[in-house]
C-alpha cells in the first residue's frame, strides 16, 4: 500500500489564502511565516556615484553600500558604508588678475600658479573619505519606535564622530506620527602644517609662521517632525530642525585677494614672499541654523508625485529656499521612469566678500567661499529603474546641477570689472544603484 | 532652547490639527504600503544627494540630520 500526502482541499487553500490576505491588510505577520522572517537575509543596496564638475574642478567617485536586517522580531540593524575618492581643482577664493598669480599651497610646502585672467583654482586638492554608520531600530511599545545610531568618517585631514537618537510615536489610528531626534557630532580638522591663523597673509614657500594648530567643532542637531496620512493616496510630512555648531567653522584652505580699491589690482604681499597679498578667511565660531521642511507624496493611479520645500535660515544671514519635484511613472510593477527637478536659492553670509580692499579696516570675519555667496542652483535629472528576476532592482540616474552666483556688491572695481568674479558651477551627477533581491 | 520649545509647540499643534483628519483604515493602506510611497523611497539616493548639496551649498538637513562628517564644507 502506498501512502500519499493528502491533497489540499479547495476549502483549505482558500482558507489559507484568506488568512494571508487578512493579515496582509491588517499589517500583521502570518503566524506560519514568523520563522521564515527571522531567517530573512540582509537587504543590501549598493551604488556607484560619479559627480563631476566642468572646467577641471572637483570630481568625486563614491561607492555606497547599505545593509539592513531584521535581527529579531521588529528589531532592525542598519549599516552604511561610503567611500569617496575626490580629485580636481577647488576655487581658492582669490580673484583673477591681469598677470600670472603664484600661490603657496595650504601645506606651505609647494606652490602653484594661475594664468592671467583665469579663475584661481587650487590644484593641490586630493582626498579620500571613508564613512561608516550604524543604527539600531526597535519598538519601545506597540506604537513607539526608537532608533539609535553612530557615525564615523575619516579623511586625510578630517575626522568625524557622531551619535544620534530618534523616537517616533504613532497615534490617531496610526495616521499620525510624531517624531523627535537629536544628533551630536564632534569633528576635527588637521590641515597639513596646521590651520592658518585667521586673516593672516599667505607666506612664501617653506614659511610656516602663519600656521596654528588643529581645529575642532561640536554640532548638535534637533529635529521635530509630524507625518500624516491624509487619505488613501496622500501622505505629508512637516519637520522643524535646529542645528547648532560651535568651534572651528572656518575653511583652512580658503583665501581672499586684497586689491587696490581703485584699480582692482592685487597689492604686494609680505616682503620677500614674492606673492601678492592674500589673506586666509575667518568665520564666526558659532552658527545656528533652523529649517522648516514640508513634503507631500501622492499617488495618481499608480504613479507618484513627490514635492518638497525647505526654508532655512541661520545667524550668518544665509536664507535659502529649496523646492524639489519628482514624478515617478510606473510601468506595471517592473519598471519606472522618474524625472526630477530641484530649485535652490540662497542669500550670502553677512561676512561674504569677493575681495578685500587695501587700506580699508580688516573685518573680523571674511570669506570668499562661493558656497557662502548669493547664488541660485538648479538640478534637472531623470532616473530609470527596473526590477530584477531575483526580486531586487537596478536603477540609473543622470542629473545636471548648475550654480549661478552674484559677487558681493561693489566688488567689480577697476580691472576686476572685466573678469567673471563668480564663475558658474556645472556638474554632472550619474548614479547606478543595485538592490539585491531576496529570491 | 526657546526656539526648540517653539518648534516643539508648533509640531504638537500640527499633530493635534491632524488628529481631526479622517485618516485611513488599516485595510485601505495598500497604496500607502507600496515602497514607492514611503517617505524616503531610496535611502542611498537621498544620502548621496544630501552629501552633494551639503558640500556645495550653505544649507543642509531638513528631512533628516544634515550631512555631517565631511571636511568639504
Amino acid at each position: 500500500m502506498q501512502l500519499k500526502d493528502p491533497k489540499p482541499t479547495a476549502r483549505g487553500t482558500l482558507g489559507a489564502s484568506l488568512t494571508v490576505a487578512t493579515c496582509a491588510l491588517l499589517g500583521q505577520t502570518v503566524p506560519g511565516e514568523v520563522m521564515a522572517q527571522e531567517l530573512m537575509p540582509w537587504d543590501v543596496d549598493t551604488s556607484l556615484l560619479i559627480y563631476s564638475e566642468s572646467d577641471g574642478r572637483v570630481s568625486d567617485t563614491s561607492l555606497n553600500v547599505r545593509a539592513r536586517k531584521e535581527m529579531r522580531e521588529d528589531k532592525f540593524l542598519d549599516l552604511t558604508l561610503a567611500f569617496d575618492s575626490l580629485t580636481g581643482a577647488s576655487p581658492s577664493g582669490a580673484v583673477p588678475a591681469g598677470n600670472i598669480q603664484t600661490f603657496t599651497s595650504p601645506s606651505g610646502n609647494s606652490q602653484y600658479t594661475v594664468a592671467a585672467g583665469e579663475p584661481a583654482l587650487d590644484t593641490s586638492f586630493l582626498d579620500t573619505r571613508t564613512a561608516l554608520s550604524a543604527a539600531w531600530e526597535m519598538p519601545l511599545s506597540r506604537l513607539t519606535l526608537l532608533s539609535v545610531g553612530a557615525s564615523l568618517s575619516d579623511e586625510y585631514d578630517y575626522e568625524h564622530t557622531g551619535l544620534n537618537a530618534r523616537v517616533a510615536h504613532d497615534f490617531n489610528d496610526r495616521n499620525t506620527t510624531l517624531s523627535f531626534g537629536v544628533a551630536l557630532a564632534n569633528d576635527t580638522i588637521s590641515p597639513v602644517g596646521g590651520s592658518p591663523i585667521p586673516l593672516a597673509p599667505m607666506l612664501g614657500l617653506g614659511d610656516y609662521r602663519n600656521k596654528g594648530g588643529d581645529g575642532s567643532k561640536d554640532v548638535t542637531d534637533f529635529l521635530l517632525g509630524v507625518t500624516q496620512v491624509l487619505n488613501r493616496h496622500t501622505i505629508v510630512q512637516f519637520n522643524y530642525s535646529l542645528s547648532q555648531s560651535d568651534g572651528y567653522l572656518t575653511d583652512p584652505y580658503k583665501i581672499l585677494s586684497v586689491v587696490d580699491p581703485v584699480t582692482g589690482v592685487p597689492v604686494a604681499g609680505p616682503p620677500g614672499s614674492g606673492l601678492s597679498l592674500y589673506v586666509f578667511e575667518n568665520r564666526p565660531a558659532t552658527r545656528d541654523k533652523q529649517s522648516l521642511y514640508g513634503l507631500v507624496k501622492r499617488d495618481f493611479g499608480g504613479n507618484v508625485l513627490e514635492a518638497s520645500y525647505r526654508y532655512m535660515t541661520d545667524d550668518w544671514a544665509v536664507d535659502s529656499h529649496t523646492l524639489e519635484l519628482r514624478y515617478r511613472w510606473n510601468f506595471g510593477t517592473e519598471k519606472y521612469f522618474q524625472p526630477h527637478v530641484r530649485f535652490y536659492q540662497q542669500t550670502a553670509a553677512e561676512f561674504y566678500r569677493t575681495v578685500l580692499f587695501n587700506n580699508a579696516p580688516l573685518p573680523s570675519y571674511a570669506t570668499a567661499d562661493y558656497r557662502l555667496g548669493e547664488f541660485d542652483g538648479l538640478t534637472v535629472g531623470v532616473k530609470y529603474g527596473q526590477a530584477t528576476a531575483r526580486g531586487g532592482e537596478w536603477s540609473a540616474r543622470v542629473e545636471y546641477y548648475t550654480q549661478t552666483g552674484t559677487p558681493a556688491p561693489g566688488s567689480a572695481v577697476g580691472a576686476l570689472a572685466s573678469y567673471d568674479l563668480y564663475p558658474d558651477l556645472n556638474a554632472l551627477i550619474a548614479q547606478f544603484t543595485y538592490k539585491f533581491g531576496k529570491r | 532652547m526657546v526656539r526648540l520649545v517653539f518648534g516643539l509647540a508648533a509640531c504638537a499643534a500640527a499633530a493635534l490639527a491632524f488628529t481631526g483628519c479622517a485618516g485611513v483604515e488599516p485595510w485601505d493602506r495598500d497604496v500607502l504600503a507600496r515602497p514607492d510611497m514611503q517617505i524616503v523611497s531610496d535611502p542611498l539616493e537621498a544620502a548621496t544627494d544630501e552629501h552633494i548639496y551639503f558640500s556645495k551649498e550653505a544649507s543642509s538637513g531638513g528631512q533628516g540630520f544634515g550631512g555631517g562628517g565631511c571636511g568639504c564644507n
